[in-house]
């Protein structure tokens, strides 16, 4: 997106449209993300849901769908608007990281390659929160969840997380985006710009879980930007499969360990585990600055 | 109106567009590929106008799209057969759970070979939806405009599966009368949400969350109820379809044929049934009288048409398409338990056939016929229920 398309925080609606008492935990990123979200979004809407957590955050009427048919759902509603004359509404998602990355990939790469006027946000925790933090496709290398225990067989997740961005980008849908709940204007702007492009959209935006992670739920932002200013968590944007941008460029990225070190699902790292980590992160961040550089996508 | 030499796949196609369906979402499957062509050639046409069609990944996701399409307003179509219809199992609960009248053909292709037999909608029975079974090319153009009459009645508000026999039927041609455009807009008023999803109505609902407050097992009854409810919509849409277009199915329920005067009765459903009215002619120039009852609706199962066919004859020979290992088939059982609470006790004996696309013959039915006929005059049967 050009300057000219930025949004200032004046610009930022009053109304809320999150549920308020919410049922999400203490510190919950993805409740942030919902808030932020949905703000920029308003009320003409359709929301859809499939498992996830949390789910019940917003007051605009949801269509519920089994949890493979989130591409399904979206797409049949956009159409369905279309077909009665009422493109105005739009057709948004918020889902979660199982969703996108694992079980619902099928619909949603389906969706995408058939370009369906739908907007997707994805709140990745990373793991299956709803169930209680079972390893996704989502889930960071050595990150330890309830069916990756550490033992002296297993060093917590053996893979490196999926990355779905990039598989979104093979099929040149019109707008994706990374975004990250410590970085508010950045990722309102991205909606804002999302909102009304037609044809698949997709902000991925990273939602800290502190019971999952396990990490002080006072610390959500600071956990988030830590992740954002160390690289393993890069803001950027991906037009028609092609086009790119990083959005945050510090002159220095931050070590990993900044953001390794406050959450417990990691504790159990050897350094040179996490030197591994490092080394990933910072060859990531060569290839981002040089697709920056070059303004398209290198893999 | 006017009339064209077709195949039953093709009347599936002309009975949508006839409906003025607004989405259609696909995934090809033998034996119903041919449907989702003829549809993506109405869309490509533009003889329909505003019709969205879409190619889906997959059956799961086929379901899912005209789920979502109905939810908010839109008059939505698919149809699948035998494994497809497997793979929308998980989905297919949904649409019935949340209340919404989609219309679905169900070309039959038995889940043991790719040849037809009932093994595939007989598997759907819990999922909440209304199942007809038709046996040609006419019926099943009328009956899927019908079917949308049925499923968007207030007092049903289900969707509705229309089944018929795969290969035999959805690929042979037959002569079909079209109904003019005008008279079937005249019978099917335009598709009415209830309630609205859209956010600028008054008090918009949400579909798929959970039930809240107050008893979980009030959906399973409300549900349970409309069900039922269709044995009576059922009878008054084919009743209004047959005033305006001349054209009947018994009650819609049932259609029987030569029942009146018969010692007993046999049934069939789908193609089958035109068999056996073959073999029922050839048994009354024999002097034996005996009755075909076609089953058309088997969810809801016509109990009240039964138990009163009951009372007239001596014995009841049921014929199954699809058997449930270790439970024998559905038909049979259903038409035991309808009976069981009446005064005059009317033997059942079941019959199983035409599995995996075994040949069934007029031979076979009038066979069926003969045995059923025993029983009736005071016989034992061989066994309470036979392979065909």
């Amino acid at each position: 997106m050009s300057a000219s398309q930025r949004m200032t925080r004046a610009q930022v609606p009053m109304e809320e449209m999150i549920l308020a008492p919410g049922s999400t935990c203490q510190g919950c990123g993805a409740a942030m993300a919902a808030r932020l979200t949905f703000k920029v979004l308003g009320s003409n809407l359709i929301r859809h849901g499939i498992p996830c957590c949390p789910d019940q955050v917003t007051k605009h009427p949801r269509v519920g769908a089994v949890f493979e048919g989130g591409g399904a759902s979206l797409t049949g509603t956009a159409r369905g608007l279309k077909a009665i004359g009422r493109e105005d509404v739009k057709a948004v998602a918020f889902f979660g990281d199982g969703g996108t990355y694992d079980i619902g990939l099928q619909g949603l790469s389906a969706a995408a390659e058939r370009n369906e006027n739908i907007l997707v946000i994805t709140k990745d925790n990373e793991a299956y929160m709803n169930t209680g933090g079972q390893r996704s496709g989502g889930t960071p290398k050595y990150a330890e969840t309830t069916t990756n225990p550490v033992g002296p067989n297993s060093r917590g997740k053996g893979e490196p997380k999926k990355n779905i961005p990039m598989i979104f980008a093979a099929h040149y849908v019109p707008y994706i985006a990374t975004a990250s709940v410590a970085f508010p204007e950045d990722l309102m702007q991205k909606v804002k710009y999302a909102k009304d492009i037609i044809g698949f959209r997709l902000i991925l935006i990273q939602a800290p879980c502190p019971v999952g992670w396990r990490f002080d739920p006072a610390k959500t932002i600071e956990l988030a930007r830590a992740g954002v200013q160390s690289g393993m968590w890069p803001l950027y944007e991906i037009e028609n499969g092609t086009a790119f941008k990083l959005n945050y460029k510090p002159k220095e990225l931050k070590p990993v360990s900044e953001y390794l070190k406050p959450q417990s699902r990691f504790r159990h790292m050897t350094e040179t585990e996490v030197n591994e980590v490092q080394t990933n992160v910072t060859t990531n961040w060569q290839r981002l600055l040089k697709a920056d550089e070059m303004k398209t996508v290198v893999l | 109106m006017s009339y064209e030499v077709m195949v039953g796949n093709k009347a599936t196609a002309v009975g949508c567009k006839l409906a003025r369906i607004k989405v259609a979402a696909v995934f090809p499957i033998t034996p119903q590929t041919t449907i989702t062509e003829y549809l993506s050639e109405i869309h490509a046409s533009g003889e329909l106008p505003g019709f969205e069609f879409i190619n889906a990944e997959g059956e799961l996701s086929s379901q899912v799209i005209v789920q979502a399409a109905e939810a908010v307003g839109a008059r939505s179509f698919t149809c699948t057969s035998g494994p497809g219809l497997l793979y929308m199992h998980h989905p297919m609960q949904e649409t019935a759970s949340k209340r919404l009248p989609l219309v679905m053909a169900v070309v039959h292709r038995g889940v043991k070979s790719m040849q037809p037999d009932h093994s595939d909608l007989m598997s759907q029975q819990w999922q909440g939806w209304l199942h007809i079974y038709v046996e040609n090319a006419q019926e099943i153009l009328d009956t899927t405009v019908m079917a949308y009459k049925i499923a968007e009645d207030k007092r049903i508000r289900l969707p509705v599966a229309v089944g018929y026999d795969g290969y035999v039927l959805s690929y042979t041609a037959e002569p079909v009368e079209i109904p003019a455009q005008e008279d079937v807009d005249a019978f099917l008023p335009p598709y009415k949400p209830m309630p609205s999803i859209l956010p600028d109505q008054v008090d918009p609902k949400t579909f798929g969350a959970g039930w809240g407050e107050g008893d979980p097992m009030k959906p399973w009854q409300m549900h349970h109820e409309a069900a039922l409810n269709g044995e009576t919509v059922i009878k008054e849409v084919f009743a209004e379809w047959g005033k305006k277009f001349g054209r009947t199915y018994g009650n819609g329920m049932i259609e029987p044929y030569r029942v009146e005067g018969a010692d007993c009765v046999i049934t069939a459903m789908g193609t089958i049934a035109g068999t056996a009215m073959a073999a029922i002619d050839r048994l009354w120039t024999d002097g034996k009288k005996v009755g075909l009852v076609k089953i058309r609706s088997f969810l809801p199962f016509p109990r009240k048409d039964f138990q009163e066919i009951a009372k007239g004859v001596g014995a009841i020979g049921v014929f199954d398409r699809s058997c449930q290992p270790g439970m024998w088939g559905p038909v049979y059982h259903q038409m035991r338990s309808t009976l069981y609470d009446e005064e005059k006790k009317t033997p059942v004996i079941g019959f199983i056939g035409g599995l995996s696309g075994k040949e069934v013959r007029v031979e076979d039915m009038m066979k069926i016929g003969e045995k059923t006929l025993k029983v009736a005059e005071g016989g034992k049967p061989e066994a309470p229920i036979q392979w065909v």
